[in-house]
């Protein structure tokens, strides 16, 4: 019986059945392809009920059980919906999902600051969002859109606060509602140092990603922002200078305590009254309600002090979006589950609401829906780990005051390399406020715009 | 396989070299060949050429390319590449990548040479292979927010004991050239047990009497180490070398988790660098660094295998 594997073939054969079989079955799905989406999202919201099935990545950890509650929402009135919601390191797998096309979601949650270089590969909202474009704070509004088009669900604001020990600022004989402007803060660390010696009461942050962020939020306070509106490069300015120079003071003079957000000395040293004042986005409420110990309780938050008397009292320090991939295979789904997590008043209050995560409501941030915005309707509970402060009331005052007309470049995750590494020199010292932005502004050029 | 029959042997004698071949007659003259080898060997040949031929040549075209994920290929000759080659963050991260591989590599050629070589004759040997290897296979995420806590400057354990034996405190975390010796600690502490498992492998293989000659002709403990071990594993030990030459340049987990490449960019490895220009969606610029990362890495390990080679034969 003759074996069937034994069949005469000729060399010549072989490698062209190879080569064939190698280029029609493998490499065509491996080759760089276009964006364009194989199902397009509708033009305007649908009114027939939705039904099939997509996947949804959510970041891991508290927020994934947040969402997965709201989620949770949207399948029962929707029952013919099945969401396959995953937790995943986002930041780290969607840039390489979107470009190789394999596995993409349907819809993921996604950090502002990053949503400009990913844009080309993702769906153009903007036909779908006209219909809520006035009520979507415009800060937000400019985040998301990129070229005039809009290219994300604006979810979250974050309203940058003055979070202080009460405690230690009371002991200090310091009144906290006179923390209007950065120079009476400048005043209150002084004094507290006076009476607290080892206090080194303002937080500088040390990771140079936050850093970048968190200058940002003074910069937009400010009406700045690292590009104009003609989209020309203008971080060697006014409110980037000044911003730098406070904090260049607050370190010269041994008022800072240098810390990396969240990491073992930035914990201790808010525990332990070192660190009284931390500037920074209403998402810092997270920290003393999951991990500070001793000082629980003891902190409160306030608007941001001006720059000037009178002056704006807000800015942003980061916020998310829901991305929907151009590749997506089910888009039209994912904006009917973002359009009711998102504008809808039953999705907006199970997200905020009482979860396992926040018991009393998610706390870290408020909607950018302005409808959404009710000081007297709190979409979540005063907070125990700040003596019982009702946040929503101070964050939503804050948040309707942001200063619109901000645009994040494409190349602001890149800008990370040169701008925050060089705020990390000023603040160990290394570099003074000019310097900072002369030889920011001439590496970002260089590397990241090119010639102008 | 080709069956060629032999012209001076006899009609009889060629069947039976066909037959002990396991040929079968075919056309005289004709290549033929047997459709099972190359069978058995496809599915290599199809893996190896999808994940690792195809991206490898993809990878050297979109060198030469402006491409962000999305549109055509826009090809720029070598402008990837003078970019690179011009750039201080290029440099500044192969000589990060440097400096940790002088850190780690002697250093854990010596520890694990060492270990190894006081558990030759050790016993409960499996006991501390297992130890060995835990760091290994222990997640990096967890080890590396072990690292954060003990590698702390103000509540660390590391500082807090070189403060109570009067010595000052490091910025292990926060200084650009500790913050190199701090990372290089964990990859040694992570990588070490895997390359005393490879030698112990290694010294395996040397015959116990060459030692029993060398004693009997009155050599000593370190002129054994020094003359008969050390030779002996060469191979195992240029094998370490060129593992850990190409851990160290594609080293991404441990200051990313760590360090996130700080402080002032001073723990940005060559991979980390890499991986930048990755999510950056800049992946033109990003596969010609991957060329060059080849070459370097190709360069280093050859360098050091040729003067581990040169020891052997000399």
């Amino acid at each position: 019986m003759a074996n069937p594997l034994v069949v005469p073939v000729s060399r010549r054969n072989v490698l062209r059945g190879a080569g064939a079989a190698l280029v029609a079955g493998g490499l065509g799905a491996c080759a760089p392809g276009n964006t364009t989406g194989s199902n397009p999202l509708p033009t305007s919201t649908a009114t027939t009920p939705p039904s099939g099935e997509l996947t949804i990545w959510d970041r891991t950890g508290d927020l994934y059980k947040v969402f997965d509650k709201a989620i949770a929402s949207f399948t029962a009135k929707y029952p013919q919906v099945k969401v396959n919601h995953l937790a995943v390191d986002i930041n780290a797998k969607l840039p390489a999902t979107l470009i190789s096309g394999a596995g993409v979601p349907d819809g993921a949650f996604y950090d502002d600051a990053l949503l400009t270089g990913v844009a080309p590969h993702l769906h153009d909202l903007s036909r779908l969002i006209e219909q809520y474009k006035s009520d979507i704070a415009p800060y937000k509004l400019g985040v998301v859109t990129v070229d005039g088009k809009v290219i994300a669900v604006p979810w979250d604001l974050d309203p940058g606060l003055l979070f202080y020990r009460e405690d230690i600022v009371t002991q200090a004989g310091v009144d906290p509602a006179s923390l209007t402007t950065y120079d009476a803060l400048l005043g209150a660390a002084r004094t507290v140092r006076e009476k607290f010696p080892q206090a080194k009461p303002i937080h500088l942050e040390n990771d140079q990603f936050l850093a970048q962020l968190w200058i940002d939020m003074f910069a937009n306070q400010q009406g700045g922002a690292m590009v104009d509106a003609q989209g020309k490069l203008s971080i060697d300015s006014d409110p980037y200078r000044k911003t730098l120079t406070w904090l260049d003071t607050v370190r010269g003079e041994g008022l800072g305590t240098l810390a990396k957000y969240t990491q073992p000395t930035d914990l201790q040293t808010q525990d332990n009254g070192t660190q009284v004042f931390v500037p920074w986005a209403q998402w810092f409420a997270f920290v003393p309600q999951q991990l500070l110990k001793a000082s629980k309780g003891k902190w409160r938050a306030a608007a941001l002090p001006a720059w000037q008397a009178g002056g704006p009292r807000a800015g942003v320090m980061g916020g998310s979006s829901f991305v929907i991939p151009a590749k997506a295979k089910n888009p039209e789904l994912a904006w009917r589950l973002y359009e009711h997590l998102v504008f809808s008043k039953e999705g907006y209050t199970t997200v905020y609401g009482s979860n396992e995560v926040y018991p009393g409501g998610l706390n870290t941030s408020i909607p950018s829906y302005l409808p959404a915005l009710d000081p007297n309707a709190p979409l979540f509970k005063p907070i125990e780990a700040l003596g019982g402060q009702d946040l929503w009331k101070v964050a939503v005052e804050a948040g309707k005051q942001v200063p619109g007309g901000y645009s994040i470049p494409t190349w602001w995750g890149k800008a990370v390399d040169y701008f925050g590494v060089n705020v990390q020199k000023l603040l160990a010292g290394q570099m003074g406020p000019d310097e900072v932005l002369k030889t920011s502004a001439t590496q970002i050029q260089k590397n990241l715009m090119g010639p102008s | 396989m080709v069956t060629v029959t032999e012209p001076t042997a006899t009609r009889g004698e060629a069947s039976m070299i066909r037959r002990r071949r396991g040929g079968r007659p075919g056309r005289r003259g004709s290549r033929r060949v047997k459709a099972a080898p190359y069978l058995f060997v496809a599915p290599f040949v199809l893996v190896f050429a999808a994940f690792s031929a195809y991206p490898i040549f993809f990878a050297l075209q979109l060198s030469f390319t402006n491409w962000h994920g999305a549109g055509a290929l826009e090809v720029i000759g070598f402008a990837n590449y003078r970019f690179l080659l011009t750039s201080p963050d290029f440099w500044q991260s192969m000589a990060t990548s440097g400096a940790l591989w002088l850190l780690v590599v002697p250093a854990q050629i010596l520890l694990a040479l060492t270990i190894a070589v006081a558990l030759r004759k050790a016993r409960f040997r499996g006991l501390f292979s297992a130890a060995l290897i835990a760091p290994f296979v222990t997640p990096l995420v967890a080890m590396a927010q072990v690292w954060i806590i003990l590698f702390d400057q103000d509540f660390g354990a590391v500082n807090h004991g070189l403060t109570s034996l009067g010595l000052p405190a490091v910025g292990w975390l926060t200084t650009s050239a500790w913050a190199k010796v701090t990372v290089a600690l964990l990859v040694l502490w992570r990588t070490t047990g895997y390359a005393v498992i490879l030698l112990m492998a290694g010294l395996s293989t040397i015959p116990s009497d060459v030692y029993e000659a060398a004693r009997i002709d009155g050599a000593g403990a370190w002129q054994q180490f020094w003359s008969i071990t050390v030779p002996l594993v060469t191979r195992t030990l240029s094998f370490v070398v060129v593992i850990g030459t190409l851990t160290v340049f594609q080293l991404f987990a441990e200051p990313y988790v760590v360090t996130g490449g700080g402080p002032f960019n001073g723990t940005r490895t060559a991979g980390l660098y890499l991986y930048k220009h990755i999510t950056n969606s800049d992946l033109g610029l990003g596969a010609a660094n991957s060329m060059l990362l080849v070459l370097m890495v190709l360069a280093l390990s050859l360098a050091s295998i040729r003067l581990l080679r040169s020891r052997e034969d000399s």
